[in-house]
């Protein structure tokens, strides 16, 4: 099982195999659709004429390249992928940084404690309302929105990465010698890493799945949130399996290099597979 | 004990800094308005406004009354919809995390199956929340069940990673003593994979808890007529939502409560995880 | 050769008793004497369970006493001291280093140049047989190897007591007996005060001057025996006719 893993190139054939038979059951789903699947759908006040709940390839087509050459798409694309970034690496190093705190230090933990709860089950939604309150009406709202939902996964990952150091290395450093600091720089961190990365990987998806709330705020072109709300509201579905189906190539994307990074540094890992 | 110390300074804090006139009351709503706007939700009515204090006090505060009375009104009160979120939340987490909990182990133990599995589990979990809902309105209409798809989504999705990197970095060790011994296929997956897996699994759940009441709150702001979110919206159905008229106080409130009730949740699930991994030690 | 009769005391425990705390308290050690001379090779036997790692964590200093006294050097035993090297009985040589990052751990720890390190580590690796290995990630070894880099970390400060919590007891038998023949080898190189736990009577009697039976939980001291067979002791030594009556007394001493 351990050892010769599948070469890459095996791999990807596999992972673009796969795609390949969703976009043809989608393909499929489509056609299969057009003529059954009704057209007007009850918007809770009122009726909308001409919606295609399960848009065929022609329309994503021609929605596509209308989002395109018009330019709405790639700028969308740049200005969230933007605040995606920034806000995740900002929470990211402020989660990572609390929660190995916390992780250390029962003090810290009580100390935390009450923030970090309060803003953990708050759904972004919520807090919005808060947030333009306190920062106002633009780009710092919806980064610093993002960036909550992203410490609050990450501050939890390097918590428990911390607590779940295996007491036997911990004895063996200190009866090596080893002091707090080199105990904590070069065990405790090591072994809380893949805890670590496998927050970042939740928080990652969760971060662009918040950019749709946070585009909310000050909603204005380019955005793909923004667009995705304004799809939303029309309704106007190719645009939303195509914003959809954007965000989604993005996390993979990101996912993919997330993945990379975590089996790197963690290549000292024994797998399953 | 520390914690509730902690607690308490942080309480007379804010009581301290919202009632200073440093920020405004709308930003920072006074610890009292809080006070009062939580008591009128457990108590589900209002007292009428007795001594002249009150009186004006009622006009006073006449447009964040409006909040309160509408829920008030539609017999809201904080007790049943902090239940019914929390319903809401249990069903996503029981349907969701089998689901979620399933593929990730799959997909830690069979290469193969990672392989194949991985670009669309990619796809499907980066579907925002709000999106689906939207989506899933349009389809189903409105019912009980587009409130309750995303939540079991967004659980599904959260579970799979923690599940997968318990499976994958399983000590190999165990497997290999395992195999040894003759295990069958089924019996090392049962036996000894999913068992050595768990404390990754149990540890991701509590991610798995907050996104659910996230989501939960998410979709009850958007479309319900009951539960926390629609208690912070003030009642009503969908509405342009990037400008909010609601009181900053009842919003606090109901923050609070989901605090509260999402941190209970989020103890049950650790000591639950520490019982059932003492062997982890 | 075993230590002579008059060299000092290293380790020292009077009357130890244990009790773990709980749910169901459980008595690990009961009225427990046993001292230890300097470069005396000792082999602490028992079945499963009667309290043998419990009793050896308490001699290294990561577990108080609850009734009686244990003393190093004289002194009372204040946790854990550079002058001990522990072996567990788990796994813990550190997954995230190579083996040379985890021979060096212990000089790391106290400071030591690079220089310097990178000499004491090459000596060890080079004894321990695993030169070709210097840069592999404990994954890439086998059980036995992992082990014998724990061994040369933990001698890598050179400390004048090793402690081993029966550290071959997941291997098979011809690299336990390999094994075995390391460490006495290494023994013989460096003369330190041993105290080796084990379940296993022969690997006793093969490697130590003097053997303690413990009795099943409550662990209580049962034989104390020297065991006069000479030294270097080959794989052979196990078929002589000394080595079989030492295994029959043993044998009674378990009962």
């Amino acid at each position: 099982m351990n050892g010769t893993a599948p070469a890459l190139r095996t791999r990807a054939t596999r992972a673009v195999l796969s795609l390949g038979v969703m976009a043809v059951v989608y393909g499929l789903a489509a056609e299969a659709g057009r003529g059954r699947l009704p057209d007007r759908v009850w918007l809770g006040t009122h009726y909308v004429e001409n919606v295609q709940l399960l848009p065929p390839y022609r329309s994503l087509a021609e929605e596509g390249t209308f989002l395109v050459e018009s330019g709405i798409l790639t700028g969308s694309i740049a200005v969230s992928a933007g605040r995606v970034l920034l806000g995740f690496v900002l929470g990211a190093a402020a989660g990572i940084l609390v929660g190995l705190w916390t992780g250390r230090r029962a003090r810290a933990e009580y100390l935390a404690g009450p923030w970090v709860t309060f803003l953990q089950f708050t759904p972004a939604l919520a807090l919005l309302p808060l947030y333009v309150l306190w920062f106002g009406y633009g780009e710092i709202s919806k980064v610093l929105l993002i960036a909550t939902n992203v410490a609050v996964v990450a501050l939890l990952g390097a918590h428990q990465g911390v607590r779940s150091v295996p007491r036997v290395y911990l004895d063996a450093a200190s009866a090596l010698g080893a002091g707090e600091r080199l105990t904590f720089r070069k065990i405790v961190l090591p072994a809380a890493l893949p805890h670590i990365f496998a927050s970042l990987r939740i928080a990652l998806g969760l971060a662009w799945v918040t950019i749709v709330v946070a585009e909310l705020i000050d909603a204005q072109m380019p955005s793909l949130g923004y667009l995705l709300t304004l799809a939303g509201a029309y309704p106007r579905v190719p645009t939303m399996v195509i914003g959809i189906g954007t965000i989604g190539a993005l996390v993979l994307a990101f996912d993919l290099l997330a993945m990379g990074l975590h089996v790197r540094a963690t290549r000292w890992m024994r797998r399953a597979a | 004990m520390l914690g509730s110390a902690s607690l308490a300074a942080l309480v007379l804090a804010y009581t301290a800094i919202s009632n200073a006139h440093v920020f405004r009351p709308e930003v920072v709503p006074p610890a009292q308005e809080i006070a009062v706007a939580f008591t009128e939700l457990v108590v589900g009515t209002r007292p009428p406004p007795v001594t002249e204090d009150q009186q004006h006090a009622a006009h006073h505060h006449h447009h964040s009354s409006d909040h309160v009375g509408t829920l008030l009104q539609q017999g809201v009160t904080l007790q049943a919809s902090l239940a019914i979120t929390a319903a809401r939340v249990l069903f996503g987490l029981l349907v969701g995390a089998p689901l979620g909990i399933l593929l990730g182990i799959l997909m830690g133990w069979s290469r193969r199956a990672d392989d194949y599995l991985h670009p669309m589990y990619v796809l499907l979990r980066s579907v925002p929340p709000l999106a689906l809902i939207t989506y899933v309105m349009l389809w189903l209409g409105h019912g009980e069940a587009h409130r309750l798809i995303p939540i079991v989504y967004a659980v599904a999705a959260t579970m799979v990673i923690p599940a997968y990197h318990g499976a994958r970095d399983v000590a190999f060790t165990y497997l290999v003593a395992a195999r040894a011994l003759g295990a069958p296929r089924w019996l090392l997956i049962r036996k000894v994979l999913v068992p050595a897996a768990s404390p990754a699994i149990l540890g991701g759940f509590r991610y798995a808890v907050a996104i659910a009441w996230m989501t939960a709150v998410g979709a009850e702001m958007l479309m319900s007529e009951n539960g926390m979110g629609n208690l912070i919206v003030g009642g009503g159905l969908w509405a342009s939502r990037s400008q909010t008229k609601a009181d900053p106080a009842v919003v606090m409130v109901g923050i609070l409560a989901l605090a509260a009730a999402g941190w209970a949740m989020d103890a049950l699930a650790r000591s639950a995880a520490a019982r059932l991994t003492r062997w982890a030690r | 050769m075993s230590s002579p009769a008059g060299a000092p005391i290293r380790l020292e425990a009077v009357d130890l008793g244990y009790t773990y705390a709980g749910a169901t308290p459980t008595r690990a050690l009961e009225t427990l004497s046993l001292a230890v001379r300097d470069t005396e090779f000792l082999a602490v036997l028992g079945p499963v369970g009667c309290g043998k790692t419990t009793l050896l964590r308490i001699l290294a200093g990561f577990l108080r006493p609850t009734t009686g006294s244990v003393r190093r050097d004289g002194a009372a035993v204040e946790g854990t001291s550079l002058q001990i090297g522990y072996v567990f009985q788990e796994d813990a040589v550190f997954p995230w280093m190579t083996v040379r990052d985890n021979v060096e751990f212990g000089l790391v720890a106290r400071g030591a140049d690079p220089a310097a390190r990178r000499a004491v580590s090459d000596e060890l690796i080079g004894l321990i047989g695993l030169s070709a290995f210097v840069s592999a990630y404990p994954k890439d070894l086998s059980a036995g190897m992992s082990k014998m880099v724990e061994v040369a970390r933990v001698l890598a400060t050179d400390p004048s007591i090793l402690l081993l919590d029966e550290p071959f007891g997941a291997l098979d038998a011809q690299t336990r007996a390999r094994m075995q023949d390391e460490l006495a080898r290494l023994w013989e190189r460096r003369r330190k005060t041993v105290v080796f736990v084990t379940h296993d009577a022969e690997e006793a009697i093969y490697l130590a001057d003097r053997i303690v039976v413990l009795s099943s939980r409550p662990g209580r001291v049962r034989a104390d025996f020297p065991v006069q067979l000479p030294r270097p002791r080959s794989q052979e030594a196990r078929f002589s006719a000394d080595f079989s009556a030492l295994k029959r007394r043993v044998w009674e001493a378990l009962g």
